[in-house]
């Protein structure tokens, strides 16, 4: 690239860094700051006298349990979510499933459903089954948002990926599992990071299910206990914006390391020349 | 290449026959393969060869124990495989597509039969064995690339030394030149045959590419419509095919059928009377000959005349199609020999005994000793 398109580029990518990144470097800059400076005119973002007090304070109320709470969730249902399926997708595949289009139209349907929707009656049959307010109560829940989804990432994955890998692991002496577990399912690995990570997101974000399927502070998960930091009487923004920046260290955290995964392909070079 | 690794004994103490045993297989209404019988003896080079859609890959296919037949019983060695899974028939197979593992870099592939558990083979053998073998093929620089780091040719070589790494009953071989370009194609193989005489294992070639079944292998099955229309060497097929098929099918071009009948020892066609074979007057016949066993002779001397349509200078020779009444036969004749377009000329065959003789009826060669 030369000096000219470098310009070029770097004028494009300014302002999309600033409405990307500005908010979280705000919130990054808020938490940091004792309250009497939260609002201080003129406005500054680095912190003239940092502090962790806000992070103390999340301590204090135990907010990390509600971290955990998340994280077990969401972790959970991901894990759950992605196994059923992706043997789903393989099986849909690889197996002469009868009526197959419908069974693809329906998890595609199920995906369509608004889950708000539904949420209120689940929540009387959560009730009536005594799930509500236990901790299976949300994995179930977004494991079976997750699982049509991971069900169309694997299966357009698995149809890409030549039979033939497959028929040379079973004729090199590996039985189907592990001709599946050996070969097909590390080829697998971008559809599947892409729908955990569509999944964890999923879990990790969501609001509405939490607050109504779980009630006890025990069980709360990470957004729900830090709504309480709004307050009745005006907002303790430092004590939310240590939250925000909590909450938001797991995704960039999880992009990190799969950015690759995320992005690039796989099966190149693997046929033919 | 350099020199074997492996000794002949050790690999030909693995090598075992094969048998199929009026094997079946039908996809639904559609029959792929039917009464399949053949026996390939331990240690021979046969090449299943045929148009596409004739079931050889199927037949392949079965002995790797990919596809289960419908009917009968295969064999190899003395192993009822039939309903053997492919990990447990000790076989290895190179695909068309190389089916390389991209995951798996070069060294990891090659030694990927070796870790299936159910060989158990010690690491530090692992490593000797793919080193040798990648020594054999010329690999042994790229054992820590990947498959889409390396060209065709050498991904080729993976796929082949992923087949040799352990000593299998039968290596399959499923149209394995086909992705290469044709420089590469003839080198790889004259490397193919140079390691089936160094191995002397039993190796079933599937291929549509003639040439390539007449340069390696011990013995041809032509296929056609999931039967086995001939079965011989392929000096025999070329010389004396057993059908009207195999006639049209081998060679390049194939043998021109003129169809005629027979009346008093002499078959006459459209611009054709050719001594006959002793058969009843009145029987319809095929008149079978090669493009180099006809020479051009003065139009009223030989036993067919007809107009030239085209020549092909092919260097040392020249292909000339002629209008021999409805039937556009094929010669090659001498490139310097003054032949012109549109000009009338007799063809005759080398000697009688270059000619074939086809029942019409049953599409099936007469037997020689009628003809000559």
């Amino acid at each position: 690239m030369n000096w000219r398109g470098r310009l070029q580029f770097a004028l494009l990518i300014i302002p999309a860094s600033v409405v990307v990144l500005g908010p979280i470097l705000w919130a990054l800059s808020t938490s940091l700051k004792p309250n009497d400076r939260i609002f201080a005119v003129p406005p500054r973002l680095i912190p003239d006298a940092p502090t962790l007090t806000h992070y103390a304070r999340l301590i204090a109320e135990g907010v990390h349990w509600s971290f955990f709470n998340s994280a077990l969730y969401a972790v959970t249902s991901v894990v759950a979510a992605v196994s059923i399926g992706a043997v789903a997708g393989y099986a849909l595949v690889r197996f002469p499933v009868r009526f197959k289009p419908l069974v693809l139209v329906l998890f595609m349907a199920a995906l369509a459903v608004p889950s708000y929707a539904l949420l209120l009656p689940t929540q009387i049959i959560f009730v009536q089954l005594g799930l509500f307010d236990t901790r299976l109560a949300l994995p179930i829940l977004y494991a079976t948002h997750i699982i049509p989804f991971a069900v169309w990432m694997t299966r357009a994955h698995f149809a890409s990926v030549p039979i033939e890998l497959e028929h040379a692991a079973l004729v090199d002496g590996y039985s189907r599992a592990e001709a599946v577990w050996k070969v097909i399912l590390p080829g697998a690995m971008p559809a599947i990071i892409a729908a955990s990570t569509f999944g964890f997101l999923y879990s990790w974000n969501d609001y509405i299910t939490a607050t109504t399927m779980v009630d006890s502070p025990a069980r709360r998960t990470l957004p729900v206990a830090l709504i309480f930091f709004q307050g009745f009487h005006g907002r303790d923004w430092g004590a939310l914006m240590a939250g925000v920046i909590i909450a938001t260290l797991p995704p960039v955290t999880l992009f990190l390391i799969f950015r690759r995964h995320l992005i690039g392909g796989f099966s190149e070079g693997s046929v033919k020349g | 290449m350099p020199a074997s690794i492996l000794t002949r004994d050790e690999s030909q103490s693995s090598a075992r026959s094969v048998r199929f045993m009026d094997v079946v297989k039908r996809f639904g209404a559609v029959t792929a393969v039917e009464r399949f019988n053949l026996t390939i003896e331990p240690g021979q080079f046969v090449t299943l060869l045929g148009p596409s859609g004739c079931g050889k890959s199927t037949t392949l296919n079965m002995i790797a124990g990919l596809e289960l037949p419908t009917e009968g019983r295969i064999l190899i060695g003395d192993r009822d495989v039939t309903a053997i899974s492919p990990a447990d028939r000790d076989i290895a197979m190179v695909f068309q597509s190389y089916a390389l593992y991209p995951h798996l870099t070069i060294f990891e592939n090659i030694a990927f039969p070796l870790r299936a558990r159910r060989r158990r083979t010690e690491e530090a053998d692992v490593v000797k064995k793919v080193k040798d073998a990648a020594l054999m093929l010329g690999l042994d620089s790229l054992l820590h690339r990947f498959p889409r780091e390396v060209s065709g040719g050498q991904r080729q070589r993976v796929a082949l030394g992923r087949a040799m790494v352990r000593q299998p009953t039968v290596y399959l071989l499923d149209e394995p030149l086909s992705n290469l370009d044709q420089q590469l194609r003839v080198q790889m193989r004259s490397e193919l045959k140079d390691l089936h005489l160094r191995l002397g294992a039993t190796m079933l070639y599937v291929t549509h590419d003639q040439g390539e079944a007449m340069t390696l292998s011990d013995s041809i099955a032509v296929m056609s419509g999931g039967r086995i229309e001939q079965f011989g060497a392929p000096k025999d097929l070329y010389r004396n095919p057993a059908n009207l098929f195999v006639a049209r099918f081998l060679g390049e071009p194939g043998m021109t059928i003129i169809e005629g009948q027979v009346d008093n020892r002499t078959f006459r066609a459209p611009d054709v009377v050719h001594d006959a074979p002793s058969v009843i007057s009145g029987t319809r016949l095929a008149m079978g000959v090669r493009p180099e066993d006809l020479t051009p002779c003065q139009p009223d001397n030989g036993p067919m005349s007809g107009i030239v349509r085209t020549i092909e200078f092919l260097g040392s020779r020249s292909l000339i199609r002629v209008d021999v009444g409805p039937v556009l036969v094929t010669a090659f004749i001498a490139s310097e020999a003054e032949v012109r377009i549109g000009e009338r000329i007799g063809l005759k065959p080398t000697t009688p005994t270059s000619v074939c003789w086809f029942d019409l009826e049953t599409s099936q060669a007469l037997p020689r000793v009628a003809v000559c």
